[in-house]
């Protein structure tokens, strides 16, 4: 008898233990620890890592930051992005519901993709600055054309790849094309439309900061180039740090979007 | 006796059924459409239309891309883009993989590594090109650098996703039949991740492939980003246009050759993942 009461208590314990402490949650804080840990370390005992700067160095440059300047150059790097990404999707996703659709279009639009696909969008980079006038116009080309593909190729995948059933069904119950495509088809595709989105928001920031690397027209890419040259490395690294929150916000912005129109998934 | 039949079989003369696969409606379809993309670019360049006359006509490109094969220049500009992609790009391999794999199949070491991964994934990969060069002394390192950093977070995503979409149920039949953690991590976890990571490295490669060009465009003595960026500064733009082509061709190439080893090396490979790999490349 005592024995049993025992073994509740026991089990009470190891219970209460585990909701008192996120053990998961605790690993997950001290992994990050250890990497701020680990990083002062490098730094400070072994000498080939002399020049990297210290979190604290970088912690230091917070307060030395000159916001507006920062503000500014996370706006137009922001412009940029958004821009293209924006054009990317109003062009991108009616090409690739064609594509996807439509047999004809696909023969008669794919085979050229093909060909200017593999081709880098950084290597753009020349031509867009033949072609485009000023440095905004160039900079949102090469991220619609970084955004533009993997949304083409996304939506055609996905149209494409839509459970046979479905179509059938509707057809079934006597659904006209222009329906089955808005209300069967682009909804089922809609996962893997929204993968490509994020692909997509990644490959421009990419293409952003790479561009504003290249020329002097402001941005976040060009206030890290610039703070390379003049050697002030902790704020290298804060503007690395600016650069990845501004691209988890936007994918993060696009996960929002794409949890709203992939809604159907959470009935399932 | 058999064999010899069936050969002299195979070599009965059939009438040439090329025709009706040349007049079939796709193919004509797939010709217009590659042939109005370049004559699209040869008539926009030649009546000057807004400013596509200060573009180099498609005969420009060929006569100079000719010129351009035959000299040294383009042929050491292609091995020292290829081999700082392939270092960079299987040095992601080396590290992602294993890396992804016990992401995937432990918990503890998922929650102690995968944080830190997170926090970095973010960051463009030009980003760390002023830490590259700070870190690595010397140059074509910080160059391998760029493509390392692209290729590293897709094949650790994908290879983390391969672990995870293994049926549970494998696991508990290997550990009921009493295998080490050894053996499950072999024959279970390895193989079943891998058609998922097959794809990652695809991806891998072909993200790899602009990561060099950005890397020898800011910083660079060779390759072919850096040939484009030095003939834009020379004024000779047929050129750009050539090493755009180069580029292309070397990177399908190269991710043709990875979807081929692929296909042979995991003949388990299901059409599930193949629709998952296509989705994800774009």
């Amino acid at each position: 008898m005592s024995d049993n009461t025992t073994a509740i208590e026991f089990q009470f314990w190891r219970q209460f233990r585990k909701i008192l402490i996120n053990w998961s949650l605790v690993r997950k804080i001290l992994s990050l620890v250890i990497f701020i840990v680990l990083w002062t370390i490098l730094v400070q005992f072994i000498g080939y890592f002399h020049q990297i700067p210290t979190p604290q160095a970088v912690l230091l440059a917070i307060f030395e930051l000159p916001i507006t300047v920062v503000l500014k150059n996370i706006g137009l790097s922001f412009l940029r992005v958004l821009a293209g990404f924006f054009m990317g999707v109003l062009i991108g996703f009616p090409i690739g519901v064609a594509i996807g659709y439509s047999r004809i279009a696909n023969r008669l639009i794919f085979p050229a993709f093909e060909m200017i696909r593999p081709i880098p969008p950084i290597a753009w980079i020349p031509l867009t600055v033949l072609f485009f006038i000023n440095f905004e116009s160039q900079a949102i080309f090469l991220t619609f054309y970084g955004a533009f593909f993997p949304i083409v190729y996304n939506t055609m995948g996905g149209i494409s790849e839509v459970d046979i059933r479905l179509p059938r069904a509707a057809m079934s119950f006597g659904v006209g094309k222009r329906l089955m495509l808005w209300k069967v088809i682009l909804p089922a595709a809609m996962p893997q439309i929204f993968t490509g989105m994020k692909l997509a928001m990644g490959i421009t920031w990419i293409l952003v900061v790479a561009a504003e690397m290249l020329s002097n027209k402001g941005g976040m890419g060009y206030y890290v180039w610039y703070n390379h040259t003049v050697m002030d490395y902790p704020h290298v690294v804060l503007a690395m740090g600016i650069i990845g929150i501004c691209g988890a916000i936007c994918s993060i912005g696009v996960g929002v979007v794409g949890n709203y129109f992939t809604r159907w998934q959470r009935l399932f | 006796m058999s064999n010899a039949k069936e050969e002299t079989l195979n070599f009965v003369w059939h009438p040439p059924t090329i025709k009706t696969k040349i007049f079939n409606l796709n193919t004509i379809l797939s010709v217009v459409s590659i042939v109005s993309l370049f004559m699209a670019w040869a008539l926009l360049v030649h009546f000057q239309v807004y400013r596509f006359s200060l573009l180099p006509s498609p005969a420009e490109v060929l006569e100079e891309g000719l010129g351009w094969v035959r000299t040294h220049v383009f042929w050491i500009d292609a091995f020292a883009t290829t081999l700082r992609v392939l270092v960079g790009v299987l040095a992601a391999y080396i590290i992602a993989i294993p890396l992804g794999l016990m992401i995937g199949w432990k918990k503890v070491f998922s929650d102690l590594t995968f944080p830190t991964l997170e926090v970095l994934r973010p960051i463009p990969a030009p980003a760390y090109l002023p830490i590259a060069i700070l870190l690595l002394p010397w140059q074509e390192a910080s160059v391998a650098f760029i493509p390392f950093i692209d290729a590293f977070f897709p094949v650790l995503l994908n290879t983390i996703t391969g672990v995870k979409i293994i049926d549970r149920d494998y696991f508990r039949a290997a550990r009921c039949l009493g295998s080490s953690p050894k053996q499950i991590f072999w024959h279970v976890v390895l193989p079943g991740a891998l058609p998922s990571i097959s794809s990652g490295c695809a991806i891998g490669m072909g993200i790899g492939w602009m990561g060099a060009v950005v890397g020898e465009m800011i910083t660079g003595k060779w390759g072919l980003g850096y040939r484009i960026w030095e003939s834009y500064i020379l004024i000779r733009y047929p050129l750009i246009v050539d090493g755009m082509i180069a580029i292309g061709i070397l990177g399908f190439a190269s991710s043709v050759l990875i979807r081929y080893l692929t296909i042979r090396l995991i003949p388990w490979r299901k059409a599930i993942t193949e629709s998952l790999d296509e989705s994800i490349t774009k």
